[in-house]
């Protein structure tokens, strides 16, 4: 190796060492102390009763009710933000694809529920809904409190979550829209194919690399959900999600060591999405940054 | 655009349809402006728009020693975090754009594991080291993992923006001898400035919004972000749900990123979808 | 040496020499008093009297926390498990006591100034200081909840739970009940004030083995289903805490009310009209003839374990809770005092009307399970109590108890 290439090297690896490190020290070390952390009993609140108990904690969580509600919790809500996400966001795309002159209207207007802070989005929507203050009873002639019950409640969770992300995936949808060669769609329009046969025939197959990486990224974005369920249920009706769940343990009753057993599984969950994605669809994600 | 020729009445509900979607997307602004317009004693007035417009819940807000430190906390460790973010993201996406070494998928693959990373994961333990530290409740406290968290963001948008740069120039600037940090310094980082201040956008709108690390790293005006101080929102008295307060720092925490939309909503799009499109 | 290896040994000594600059000149300690956030202003006052009065031998800051006691309870915790030398006064809620004295977060109080914080309190507030025979605040401001009713549409108050439920049945649409039914602590208090009317208590005298006795508890939680089925009650009750409670009270469409007694001046400047129909009584009982027994809220004045003042903080908490100051908090934030004179006080009786209605309340008033775990308990009574239509006596009595056997031995997920 000519000592140019080395001196190459070294200047990539050094050039790299700042964030390499900062990812390590804030995500790779912490994840390692909490699976430790997870084998102890250790209640802050009784810092003397520190103890290994091995995977008791793992026991406990995984034969409570709690985590397996929350967890079909958490799954609902990401199915059904997703799904609409995706058919939603497709048709953002295709109104910004052909409203050319609207576009920047559109396009501005979209980016606000992007930009703007979660936690307002779901106080917006909380108050839209509530009995005394809203506006939505009043619209729909409605008497009920949306946010006490089950099954409403998770409606307007999701509602928010839509609300809050179609944006971004009608934007990548919409980037993924315009690599498709408008050669293609007129010789199918040729062809005879009519507008829905152009879209599922030729647009959608076009699309399915962007999709399916705007798709990976959102489910687990969902997955992940907190902000929207701590300000609109804080988790009661039983709308309570993994985070949540993990939340409660690990700050709010300080129980280190069970939080931790938590902390371990949603991202056991979270490796176990990322996989079925890139193998079972086959997303090619490392390979995109490729220059 | 395939179909400049289309029929009146397709443009008309192309038209309709772009109305509908920026209606969808504005309503729950519209809907919290309106709120924090309204009076007290309005609150539950069942309208849309407020009746009587009263600045009554800016004047509380700003009135609240709380919530403008919680402003100036969330613009600072912001800024900090953006900051940070995009001079290590640049080193990094510098050397995966132009340098050839072993270690750029790994670089690239730990980015991704970062993005899809659950936060709550490591609140447990980061509040522990933090406490441990002494940088529980402080703004470096929040600024390490909001730093972490859109270095991912980072590397990606300022890559996928340095591969476009005419990188010939670099050479010539060598060829003339230049060292391989003059010549970026001199003459790669003013081409890339556009990309970097996307990337700077793109991290400060994650620090803005994030709320998880946010409350459980914090507990006071000392380091506690606005979407914290508005989730933990005091009514005027011990039991009083503020709802109108809370409307009008949701509006006032709002603008800033309606500005930066309104004038660098090219650069968000493109910052955004870069990594995703460009194979 | 080179010379940046210089920089860095004269800039380190440089921040030692600010720090020990910083250590040696502790002229006049400040005090930090964590305490929700009271707006107001008779907190700030209270702070700024009694640095007056100290001397210039320490001054208090007040270090708002959120309203809402389980969210102020989250963030001082983790303050105080993080070690934080900065807490000195902590305004803590009568419910923490245990937990805190446990976990060796707050410092108990020598026999000499314990006598002198008990001087004249109520005692079944002195209780809520008191823990394994040593008091660990003192008290400052109290609270129990009352009956709130609409005069011109009943003529008497009810005395039991079953008799409002009827009386608001018969009045059809105006009839509504007013209570609070969302998951968060103030189920846990509804619940706790229902058994103790019935003779019950969640766990057994020494704290740590669960009571629920079978009879009282299911009396309570018969209560609780009538209340949520019933169509009196407001459909909303599974989500109203107290100020949604207040709220839909003062639109005047609601005719009983169970509530703290901050309704009474909001109600007297928001709504008016609705304030000059509405009287209050005692929370009405579970068991004919026997009066009903609320629980205790309020806030007591405890000393952080880490301060670096412990005898300071100790004497400033004494005068923070003073007589003058539980004045103020009472005519100015609608807080109700702890010292059981100041109900006699003329300023005190001009604000609270019901003075003495409140005291009696108070003086047989009960406090919730001490326990260092009560935090876990009080969430597993919430959560198998929510929402309350769905409640089943005889069912949830066996679940309640299981909730609250784990939560006692801190296990499992809640």
């Amino acid at each position: 190796m000519s000592a140019r290439r080395m001196a190459e090297r070294r200047l990539a690896w050094l050039l790299c060492a700042p964030a390499a490190t900062a990812m390590l020290l804030v995500t790779a070390y912490p994840m390692l102390y909490a699976s430790w952390l997870s084998l102890f009993r250790y209640d802050l609140r009784f810092p003397d009763e520190r103890q290994l108990v091995g995977l008791d904690n793992y026991v406990s969580v995984l034969t409570s009710e709690a985590w397996w509600q929350a967890l079909f919790n958490t799954t609902l809500i990401t199915l059904g933000s997703v799904s609409c996400e995706l058919i939603l966001g497709f048709v953002f795309a295709l109104v910004m694809h052909r409203a050319v002159l609207g576009l920047r209207l559109v396009r501005t207007a979209l980016l606000v529920p992007y930009g703007i802070i979660t936690v307002v989005a779901a106080m917006s929507w909380r108050f839209a809904f509530d009995p005394t203050t809203g506006f939505v009873n009043a619209l729909l002639g409605l008497e009920g409190a949306w946010l006490a019950e089950r099954w409403s409640a998770f409606f307007i969770i999701i509602q928010t979550e839509i609300w809050k992300t179609t944006p971004f995936m009608g934007l990548l949808l919409l980037a993924g829209l315009t690599l498709v060669p408008v050669d293609l769609l007129r010789a199918a329009r040729v062809d005879g194919a009519n507008a829905v046969q152009r879209f599922f025939k030729v647009t959608l197959p076009l699309m399915r690399p962007v999709m399916l990486v705007a798709l990976l990224f959102r489910t687990l974005d969902a997955f992940r959900i907190f902000d929207t369920v701590f300000v609109q249920t804080r988790g009661a009706q039983s709308t309570d999600t993994v985070s949540i769940v993990g939340y409660d343990a690990l700050i709010t009753r300080l129980n280190l060591g069970l939080g931790s057993a938590v902390s371990v599984l949603i991202f056991l969950c979270v490796l176990a999405i990322a996989a079925l994605y890139v193998k079972g669809l086959g997303v090619d994600v490392a390979d995109r940054e490729a220059p | 655009m395939s179909e400049k020729r289309e029929k009146p009445i397709e443009r008309v509900l192309w038209g309709a349809a772009s109305l509908l979607v920026v209606t969808y997307a504005l309503i729950p602004v519209a809907w919290m402006v309106s709120l924090s317009l309204k009076r007290s004693a309005d609150l539950g007035d069942d309208r849309f728009l407020p009746r009587v417009v009263s600045f009554e819940h800016y004047e509380a807000v700003f009135r609240d020693p709380q919530f403008s430190a919680a402003l100036r906390n969330s613009i600072g460790i912001g800024a900090i975090s953006s900051l940070a973010a995009v001079l290590l993201g640049m080193f990094a996406a510098y050397a995966i754009a132009r340098l050839d070494f072993p270690g750029r998928r790994l670089i690239l693959g730990a980015a991704l594991s970062i993005a899809m990373f659950p936060p709550v994961s490591i609140i447990g333990p980061l509040f522990n080291m933090w406490r441990t530290l002494g940088l529980y409740d402080t703004w470096l406290g929040l600024i390490l993992p909001y730093m972490t968290f859109t270095l991912p963001l980072a590397i990606w948008t300022l890559s996928a923006f340095f591969r476009e740069i005419p990188w010939e120039l670099e050479r010539a600037a060598r060829v003339d001898g230049a060292t391989p940090v003059q010549a970026f310094v001199h003459v790669i980082a003013p081409l890339a400035a556009p990309g970097v201040f996307t990337a700077a956008i793109l991290v400060f709108i994650f620090a803005w919004n994030d709320f998880l690390f946010a409350i459980s790293l914090t507990s006071t005006n000392d380091a506690r972000t606005a979407p914290a101080a508005i989730a933990f929102f005091t009514g005027s008295s011990r039991f009083e749900q503020p709802t109108g307060s809370i409307a009008a720092a949701s509006v006032v925490v709002t603008l800033p990123i309606i500005v930066i939309v309104l004038a660098f909503q090219r650069r968000i799009v493109s910052g955004l979808t870069a990594g995703a499109v460009k194979g | 040496m080179t010379s940046s290896s210089t920089w860095f040994i004269l800039s380190f000594a440089a921040v030692i020499s600010m720090g020990g600059c910083q250590r040696s000149s502790p002229q006049r300690p400040k005090l930090r008093w964590y305490v929700f956030d009271e707006p107001s202003g008779a907190f700030e006052r209270a702070a700024k009297r009694c640095s007056e009065s100290s001397e210039d031998r320490y001054t208090i800051e007040v270090a708002p926390l959120p309203a809402d006691a389980d969210q102020q309870r989250e963030q001082l915790v983790r303050r105080l498990a993080a070690g934080d030398s900065s807490i000195d006064i902590i305004g803590m809620d009568v419910i923490w006591t245990a937990e805190l004295a446990e976990a060796g977060w707050i410092l108990p109080w020598p026999e000499d100034l314990a006598s002198k914080a008990r001087e004249g309190r109520l005692s079944s507030i002195v209780d809520t200081a008191s823990y394994e025979d040593e008091l660990w605040a003192v008290p400052f401001t109290t609270n129990a909840q009352l009956l709130w009713y609409r005069a011109d549409r009943v003529k008497e108050p009810p005395a039991t739970w079953e008799q409002m439920i009827r009386m608001a049945e018969d009045l059809g649409d105006r009839g509504t009940i007013q209570a609070q039914g969302e998951r968060y602590e103030g189920l846990t208090v509804f619940f706790i004030s229902l058994l103790a009317s019935a003779g019950g208590s969640v766990l057994g005298p020494d704290g740590d083995t669960v009571s629920l006795d079978e009879e009282p508890t299911r009396q309570a939680l018969s209560i609780m289903q009538r209340l949520a089925k019933s169509p009196a009650t407001d459909p909303s009750l599974a989500t109203t805490r107290e100020d949604q409670a207040r709220l839909a009270f003062e639109t005047g469409e609601s005719t009983f009310m169970i509530n703290y007694t901050f309704v009474w001046p909001s109600a007297k400047s928001n709504a008016p009209e609705v304030a000059s129909h509405m009287r209050w009584a005692r929370w009405p009982s579970v068991l004919e003839g026997k009066p009903s027994r609320v629980t205790v809220g309020g806030i007591n004045l405890g000393v952080g374990a880490h301060t670096r003042h412990p005898g300071l903080a100790r004497e400033a908490a004494l005068c923070l809770a003073s007589e003058h100051n539980q004045r103020l908090a009472a005519t100015m934030g609608g807080l109700p005092p702890s010292t059981a004179t100041l109900y006699d006080d003329p300023a005190v009786r001009e604000t609270f009307p019901f003075a003495d209605l409140l005291r009696e309340t108070l003086r047989d008033a009960v406090h919730r399970p001490k326990t260092p775990l009560y935090v876990d308990v009080s969430l597993a009574i919430s959560h198998t109590l929510h929402p309350m239509r769905d409640v089943e006596p005889a069912e949830d009595t066996e679940r309640l108890r299981d909730a609250v056997q784990r939560a006692l031995r801190s296990e499992g997920l809640l």
